[in-house]
């Protein structure tokens, strides 16, 4: 009883909540979305955006923001393609591109951690680089011709259509969320996004937690680009343009407050569902897709005012009451007296 | 000092000769300290002692200049918090430091190695130990100030804290609650843990402490056994030693405040976040003294004033006229300025110059031009200021940051007094800054009185209010508990009325 | 003594030593690109970065940053094509419609940002999803595919942006040295200006100078909005072609101009010369990096990137205790 107490007053089930309802609403009005091959393929088609969800869950769960995934995703997704094209094995091209990410992660983490400089500025500077970097690798040309068994290997499904990229990447997602929730390493990063001062007051090492969010968020855009190449089948140069938003937008629709210390990696992967189900909503509503990306930015901008406001509430409530607390105290003891 | 026979009460902290500097401003200037087993040493000061610096060089947050430390007697050099922790040194801040989205026992274990369940059963037995109950599971955004302290507490406890530091805990909490926090902090006594309890409220430390060192000016001028201490005695030792040579101000002398004046500025019944039912009245020409302790409710009394707070209830008259609950724009025009407490924070433009800062509040108003910056109009108002108050800069376009402590308070006072204002509330006008600067600002005071304007002075520096004030409020968690007419006014009793003791000559709150 | 006054000066020569060396360079390696036709009419392809950079260091000197002012810049272009095309309107009457609208656009960013305390950065990404979805949603209205754009302006339209003085000054130059002046006026020499800098500097010491310090705050999302419009209609008369993806991609060569042009990102402080110069700079490498390196165009991100990240790294450098106490050591020596 407690328990399920606790799980409706989570975050992240609000966010769940939305999405059913969301599905449930678009199934009345459209009968055709409620199918379950449909369904499947909303989950299946999220598995990109999960990824760089949960990676950016990292960064602004540490306060901070990451507008460099999209061209991480899109520079490592070449380097992948072009290795694998060019007949390297998939550990060497899989390996290069996570070490890759990582290594954009790391220059982050350095850049505002380390030099503290305000993180939108430093990762749009990385983003901007490695937008050109693509063209210079590419030479402005798709990359092509990826190995078949690679390409089909997105459609192979594990079970009731959920594809094994789904499925591995749900099952990654959970064991992530044990190993943050439950392991003493794990909190660090919600605790230096809570209160950085008290973080430093208990021994965290904040500056290191800092770095490794950021590594972590290269990484996950690095598998991202790895999931990206294989389901596309081609890498353009303009590949992942804008997926930074998407993340950072899948991340506040699924609870994850942008001022750090709130939200889980669970919320991150189910923002990135409605996200990516948005454009099929359209669709099956009889409107254009095109209205993806203003159905996101409202979404974003009501989700952010809405949880600021509450917020800003709640601290001057707890400042009031701390003052009204030391002033009551006076006429209490005269009573008492 | 007075061992007794087969209780050798072991030395936990020692602290010999630390000294402390922040630029040119020396903080500490030579501490010696000891803390035993068993003991709770009460630590009191004024503002600017210096106490809050100390712990922070206790807790690894600063270095000290020179001076050494020892725990147990062994030499260690506390460089980060993590180390001061693995010393067994544990610090519950005066606001606490909980991170408000985890849970209690999230919030208490974060930080450790061990597995979780170990973790919980040892904070259980805790608790249990304590005689604690607090739910583990509930968040700590829905705690109440006192709840949050003994979290702080308890996660020292689970850290086998041997010195625990409680800052002012009791400012923020309620009676029973400051009772329940009494009996915990005598549990942990008789468990050997040693306390250092930093407070200003006297009653508080005869309640609960064994030994009392008091702080100033970046010294411990008083320590010992708090039997051998009286309140008057505590009251005493917090005044500067030449306190008993009163100055004589020839101008004050010669000023007479005309009480059958209608006043400038009325409170009637005023209350707010921090302050109950504050009534009070000022009278043209007057230097009224606000007196008390650091979150007695004063700056808020001033900043609800001023239009930063919401008014709970009563009403404030600027001359006959309501401003209750105008916003800081329409108090300016109204005639009513304020020099905010802490000019970091709320008074100084740092890397704007002197004579941006000077005129920031009169930027409102038509003579500075009614869409183009009449700069000759800055410059002259900012050469009157600097003439008159004697600042000391380089040229109008020096960068206030780089500026003495007095001469940025100058500016920010300059600044209250170019919108041409009725009543001038000062709020702390001489803290951190040098003698001689002080000297000039008590020089500017007075004169304000022959420019007619009043002067509500809040300060905790008690001198000050002696050698300024032609009455006196005394201001006690909230409310006025106590009010000294000119003859009246001394060191001694304002003391005693800030720290709520009561002394023969008061008539009773 | 003068400290600040001449660290300025430097920083604003530096700029200004950038930009001849920048001339020096791509004249040396390529005589054609001295030729005023050409350098001239090169002014087209980076006149919105100049326009708008201006007025987003108004913002960025209150603390805060517009990563929207971008989108701005489509949906202003839209909103003429579909109101002159498809709404029948007077090209100036759709003109001003757009201008507005963007107004409106930044008063609704700014309002949430100053009034309801939500973070500039992810308000303004919000606004950049929203008013790019917005000018989509107007170009529906349109009777002209979007991929195609709508064209066949009124030559009275198109002159704006074909103007030459003395047939050689092109006619954005003449905008931006405009824009330069009004908006040197309005930050450096009004009290509007003044109270900008007071927010940014400290926002609780403005309030307790009596600054209304919200409406500052939303008044700086309002005008970086209208410097996008004004960007989107001399690009839409340029091209001659009105669509809704206009000046997308805008976003990093705007930020690191304004951050370039001496701007903290942290607020407080900022110059609109600088950023007049240091949007030039952007400009011109832009401009002549394909023309005398042959640097792929779709390259140019990467200088661009690395001059904002330099700028960044070297102040943080420079600004650290460390460095700072090493600096002070050298010079006692």
């Amino acid at each position: 009883m407690n328990y399920i107490k606790k799980l409706t007053k989570a975050r992240e089930a609000s966010s769940l909540f939305f999405l059913i309802f969301l599905f449930v609403i678009v199934g009345c009005i459209n009968t055709s979305f409620l199918t379950a091959s449909n369904i499947v393929a909303c989950f299946n088609d999220s598995v990109v955006f999960t990824l760089l969800a949960v990676g950016m869950a990292f960064v602004i769960f540490i306060g901070e923001i990451d507008v460099s995934v999209g061209a991480n995703l899109g520079f490592t997704a070449s380097v992948v393609g072009s290795l694998l094209r060019d007949g390297h094995s998939l550990v060497f091209s899989f390996g290069a591109g996570i070490l890759i990410g990582a290594l954009i992660g790391l220059i982050n983490g350095w850049g505002v951690a380390v030099l503290n400089i305000p993180s939108l500025i430093f990762t749009l500077g990385t983003n901007g680089v490695l937008r050109g970097l693509i063209y210079v690798y590419t030479d402005g040309a798709w990359v092509e011709n990826l190995p078949a068994a690679f390409t089909a290997f997105a459609s192979r499904p594990l079970a009731g259509g959920v594809t094994v990229y789904y499925s591995v990447s749900i099952a990654a997602i959970i064991v992530i969320h044990i190993l943050l929730t439950r392991t003493k390493k794990g909190k660090y990063f919600i605790a230096v996004g809570d209160n950085a001062g008290g973080a430093t007051l208990v021994g965290i090492p904040t500056g290191r937690t800092k770095i490794a969010a950021y590594v972590l968020c290269g990484v996950f855009a690095a598998l991202a680009s790895i999931l990206y190449a294989s389901r596309i089948g081609f890498i353009t140069a303009i590949a992942g343009n804008g997926y930074e938003m998407k993340a950072i937008a899948a991340c506040v629709i699924g609870g994850i407050s942008l001022s750090g210390g709130l939200g889980s990696v669970i919320g991150a992967s189910v923002g990135a569902v409605i996200m990516s189900s948005v454009s099929r909503i359209l669709v099956f509503m009889g409107f254009s897709s095109d209205y993806d990306n203003t159905i996101t930015g409202i979404m974003l901008i009501t989700i952010v005012v809405l949880d600021a406001l509450m917020q800003r509430h709640a601290a001057e409530r707890i400042r009031r009451e701390r003052l009204l607390a030391r002033s009551s105290k006076m006429s209490e003891e005269k009573e008492g007296n | 000092m007075a061992a007794e026979k087969g209780k050798e009460e072991k030395v936990l902290l020692s602290i010999r000769n630390i000294h402390k500097s922040f630029s040119l401003n020396q903080v500490l200037r030579g501490i010696n300290l000891e803390l035993r087993e068993g003991e709770v040493l009460s630590l009191i000061g004024g503002n600017g002692a210096g106490k809050s610096t100390l712990m922070k060089i206790i807790m690894g947050i600063y270095q000290p200049d020179e001076g050494s430390i020892q725990i147990r007697g062994k030499q260690v050099n506390l460089s980060k918090p993590s180390v001061a922790l693995a010393n067994g040194i544990y610090m519950v801040p005066q606001e606490p430091m909980l991170f408000p989205n985890m849970t209690v026992e999230e919030n208490i274990v974060i930080g450790f190695e061990e597995k979780s369940a170990e973790l919980h059963k040892r904070l259980v037995d805790r608790m249990q130990e304590v005689g604690w109950n607090i739910d583990l599971t509930r968040k700590a955004s829905s705690l109440s100030i006192a709840e949050q302290q003994l979290v702080e507490i308890l996660r020292g406890l689970l850290r086998q804290a041997q010195v625990l530091i409680l800052d002012e805990p009791t400012s923020a909490l309620t009676f029973d609650e400051a009772e329940s926090l009494f009996r915990c902090v005598s549990d942990l006594r008789s468990k050997g843990i040693g306390i250092i309890y930093i407070t200003h409220r006297l009653t508080e430390v005869f309640e609960i402490s064994t030994s009392v060192a008091i702080m100033r000016d970046g010294v411990i001028t008083l320590s010992g056994g708090v039997e051998e201490f009286t309140k008057e005695a505590l009251v005493r030792g917090l005044l500067p030693a030449d306190s008993d040579k009163e100055k004589e101000s020839k101008e004050k002398e010669a000023y007479t405040i005309d009480y059958s004046q209608e006043p400038v500025l009325e409170l009637r019944d005023l209350s707010g976040y921090g302050f109950n039912h504050v009534s009070l009245k000022l009278y043209p020409g007057e230097i009224l003294g606000v007196a008390g302790v650091v979150g007695a409710g004063r700056t808020e009394l001033a900043t609800t004033i001023f239009g930063r707070d919401k008014v709970l209830g009563g009403k404030v008259f600027l001359n006959g006229k309501d401003i209750t609950g105008l916003s800081t724009r329409k108090v300016i025009e109204a005639g009513l300025n304020y020099v905010p407490e802490d000019r970091h924070l709320h008074g100084l433009f740092k890397i704007a110059d002197v004579a941006v800062n000077t005129t920031s509040a009169l930027l409102q108003e038509k003579i500075m031009g009614s869409l183009i910056l009449n700069r000759k109009k800055e410059r002259e108002v900012t050469q009157k200021y600097i003439d008159d108050f004697r600042i000391k800069v380089t040229g109008q376009s020096q960068l206030t940051g780089s500026l003495s402590g007095g001469n940025q308070q100058k500016i920010v006072i300059g600044r209250s007094l170019s919108t041409l204002p009725k009543v001038v509330i000062l709020d702390e006008p001489t803290r951190g800054i040098d003698a001689g600067a002080r000297g000039d600002v008590y020089t500017i005071i007075h004169e304000l009185r022959k420019l007619g304007v009043s002067v509500l002075l809040i300060s905790s520096d008690m001198e000050e209010i002696v050698e300024l004030s032609d009455r006196v409020v005394s201001v006690f968690q909230g409310c006025i508990n106590a009010e000294f007419q000119k003859k009246d006014i001394n060191q001694d009793n304002l003391m005693a009325a800030a720290f709520d003791v009561k002394t023969e000559k008061e008539v009773g709150a | 003594m003068n400290k600040r006054k001449t660290a300025f000066l430097n920083w604003e020569t530096f700029l200004l030593g950038i930009l001849v060396m920048e001339f020096v360079v791509f004249g040396v390696k390529n005589s054609k690109f001295l030729m005023p036709r050409v350098l001239l009419a090169s002014v087209n392809d980076f006149i919105a970065i100049c326009f708008i950079a201006l007025f987003v260091t108004f913002v960025m000197i209150t603390g805060g940053i517009d990563i929207q002012a971008a989108s701005i810049v489509g949906l202003t272009s839209i909103i003429i094509g579909v109101g002159w095309q498809d709404g029948g309107m007077n090209i100036w009457l759709a003109a001003a419609l757009a201008v507005a609208a963007a107004a409106v656009c930044g008063a609704l960013s700014g309002f949430f940002i100053a009034y309801c305390g939500v973070q500039a950065m992810v308000v303004t990404l919000g606004g950049s999803f929203l008013y790019a979805g917005f000018a989509l949603l107007v170009s529906n209205f349109s009777a002209t595919e979007a991929y195609q754009g709508i064209s066949g302006f009124p030559d009275s339209f198109k002159v704006i942006s074909k103007f030459k003085l003395f047939d050689v000054i092109p006619s954005q130059l003449l905008v931006f040295l405009v824009l330069i002046v009004i908006a040197y006026i309005l930050l450096h020499k009004t009290k509007y200006g003044r109270s900008i800098f007071l927010v940014g500097i400290n926002q609780e010491a403005a309030e307790y100078s009596g600054v209304n310090t919200r409406l500052v705050i939303l008044s700086t999302y309002v005008l970086s909005a209208v410097s996008a419009a004004l960007a989107g209609i001399m690009l839409t008369s340029y091209l001659g072609t009105a669509k809704s993806d206009l000046g997308a991609n805008l976003t990093l060569n705007i930020i690191t101009a304004v951050v370039l042009g001496g701007t903290l990102s942290t607020g407080g402080k900022g110059s609109v010369l600088g950023t007049a110069l240091a949007s030039l700079v952007i400009g011109i490498l832009r401009f002549g990096l394909p023309l005398c390196f042959k640097v792929n165009t779709q390259y140019l991100d990467i200088p661009v990137g690395i001059l904002l990240l330099v700028v960044v790294i070297g102040r943080a450098v420079v600004s650290r205790p460390g460095t700072l106490a090493f600096l002070h050591k050298l010079k006692r020596r």
